[in-house]
């Protein structure tokens, strides 16, 4: 079973991806395979959101 | 990847209810105040209803939000921005995805989806794959027309997602179809319950090909409730040699529920993606007690482009008391679907479902999987009239068949019938979603 320690550390993992997508994002708006692509691997990490992030403070 | 893992999220699946409750409550105002700023639909709805997001405080302050009905959806769309009108929450750009439900109840109404929503879908698939045996090592042949229509694309994507290998079987006949999964040696499907049936019919009749000799060991069923139907199952099971599993969605909902290897006898419902309510069609009282059928009213918590807010589904389901023997603390829906409450009809003043007389047409051996069922009137009286096929093999006992078809049917439904024996093969087949049902009396 997934310990609480766990899911946060999972978590910390999961944000900082977050924040290089975020960041590389805004230096896309030239550049639209970067910018599309981002768009993706930002849906993708909403996905591990759903699955860790919102369970956290529960 | 531990692929001996029964599930595919542990802690979501095996969290005690009160957690999930939670869960639910907090994905639930988030969605709400989501909605509220983003549609013009759902704000007016809201206000109209004297609503706002600070006020969904608790469980039951959600029973006061008000329920969209699919009419309503209907009314709002081909408006702009077209074709979606004002329930759309995402700029036009952002939707990657355009889907339409299959017009069974009327006009189709028109979903968008963003990508993230068609990953959400692909994710909510993947709790389903994943509960029925699908792994990496499976090779997925999908027999399905790729079309407007969701049906299996989200089940494409999310075998994909797992890692199992998928073959898309698009344009393909049905013949062209079974000797691609004999020569790929495909390991799993989905399909209709009619179109699993239907296919093997064509392997025996016209590839003289046995389809359990085939290797397909698990099939996924959607679209009907055949799967969730005891002698529908059986007769599957039986055809191609492997475990059927049912799973229930809907293209304004999404793909909220499934049955999982355990086949214990119903749904579970994805509780982590969707809040379930059933409600009682008479007093509109939420039903919590098991054993209590109502009419389901969904939310799908984290769908964004358009969001489905205590959507009234129509379909009658009732809670199972039994929890499931896989450990999911998910609930169970006792018999997945058992109807849709604007399919229930009364005929001779008795509540008739459509799946009760399939359940009664199954389960007796010598008639063929297809029958058409229609309702109309002589004089003022109610009448139903029952077409069914007899199994080439089984002619000469057309005697015992009916009189086992009369007595299952009294017993089952509480109505006789008029029975209509026809050649095998002259009814009609479907590829996709049956029509068996017709009722002529609300064309007059």
């Amino acid at each position: 079973m997934t310990q609480q320690n766990e899911l946060v550390e999972m978590d910390a993992k999961i944000q900082t991806m977050k924040k290089a997508a975020l960041e590389l994002e805004s230096m896309a708006d030239d550049f639209p395979a970067l910018s599309r692509n981002l768009a993706r691997v930002l849906s993708s990490l909403k996905m591990l959101e759903l699955n860790i992030t919102d369970i956290l403070d529960l | 990847m531990n692929t001996e893992q029964r599930f595919w999220n542990p802690v979501l699946e095996t969290m005690p209810l009160e957690k999930i409750r939670e869960l639910q409550l907090k994905k639930f105002r988030k969605i709400f105040d989501w909605a509220y700023n983003h549609s013009k639909f759902h704000r007016s709805l809201y206000d109209k209803a004297g609503i706002k997001p600070g006020d969904i405080r608790s469980m039951d302050d959600i029973r006061h939000v008000p329920k969209v009905e699919k009419s309503m959806m209907r009314d709002i769309q081909r408006k702009d921005p077209f074709p979606y009108g004002d329930a759309l929450c995402v700029p036009l750009e952002e939707v990657v995805e355009f889907r339409q439900t299959s017009g069974t109840t009327g006009q189709p109404v028109y979903q968008p989806d963003t990508w993230q929503d068609w990953d959400w879908w692909a994710e909510s698939w993947a709790f389903i794959l994943w509960a029925q045996g699908y792994r990496p090592s499976d090779r997925v042949f999908i027999p399905f027309g790729y079309n407007i229509f969701v049906a299996f694309w989200a089940g494409h994507y999310a075998a994909e997602k797992l890692g199992c290998e998928v073959v898309p079987g698009g344009v393909l006949d049905t013949k062209a179809r079974i000797l691609k999964i004999q020569e790929l040696q495909a390991t799993a499907m989905m399909a209709t319950p009619t179109y699993v049936l239907g296919m093997a019919d064509t392997a025996r009749d016209k590839l003289d090909i046995d389809p359990s000799s085939l290797t397909i060991d698990k099939i996924t069923c959607a679209g009907e409730p055949g799967a969730s139907i005891p002698t529908t199952k059986k007769r599957m099971e039986e055809a191609w040699g492997a475990k059927v599993y049912d799973h229930a969605g809907a293209t304004e909902i999404g793909a909220w529920s499934f049955e999982c290897t355990e086949q214990s006898g119903g749904l579970h419902v994805n509780e982590a993606l969707f809040l379930v309510e059933i409600e009682d069609t008479e007093t509109g009282e939420i039903i919590e007690e098991p054993g209590k059928r109502g009419k389901m009213i969904i939310t799908a918590l984290d769908r964004q482009a358009m969001p489905c807010v205590r959507f009234d589904s129509k379909d009658i389901i009732e809670w199972s008391p039994e929890p499931c023997p896989c450990g999911r603390t998910f609930r169970i829906l006792k018999g997945g679907v058992v109807g849709r409450s604007d399919d229930i009809t009364k005929v001779k003043g008795v509540l008739l479902s459509p799946s009760a007389i399939e359940e009664v047409v199954r389960g007796i051996e010598g008639l063929s999987d297809e029958f058409e069922v229609i309702v109309d009137k002589v004089g003022d009286v109610d009448r139903i009239t029952l077409k069914i096929e007899l199994q080439p093999d089984a002619v000469s006992q057309q005697e015992s068949v009916q009189r086992q078809l009369v007595d299952q049917l009294r017993l089952k439904t509480n109505l006789g019938y008029k029975l209509e024996f026809h050649d095998y093969g002259t009814l009609p087949r479907y590829d996709v979603k049956a029509k068996r049902f017709r009722d002529l009396r609300k064309n007059h």
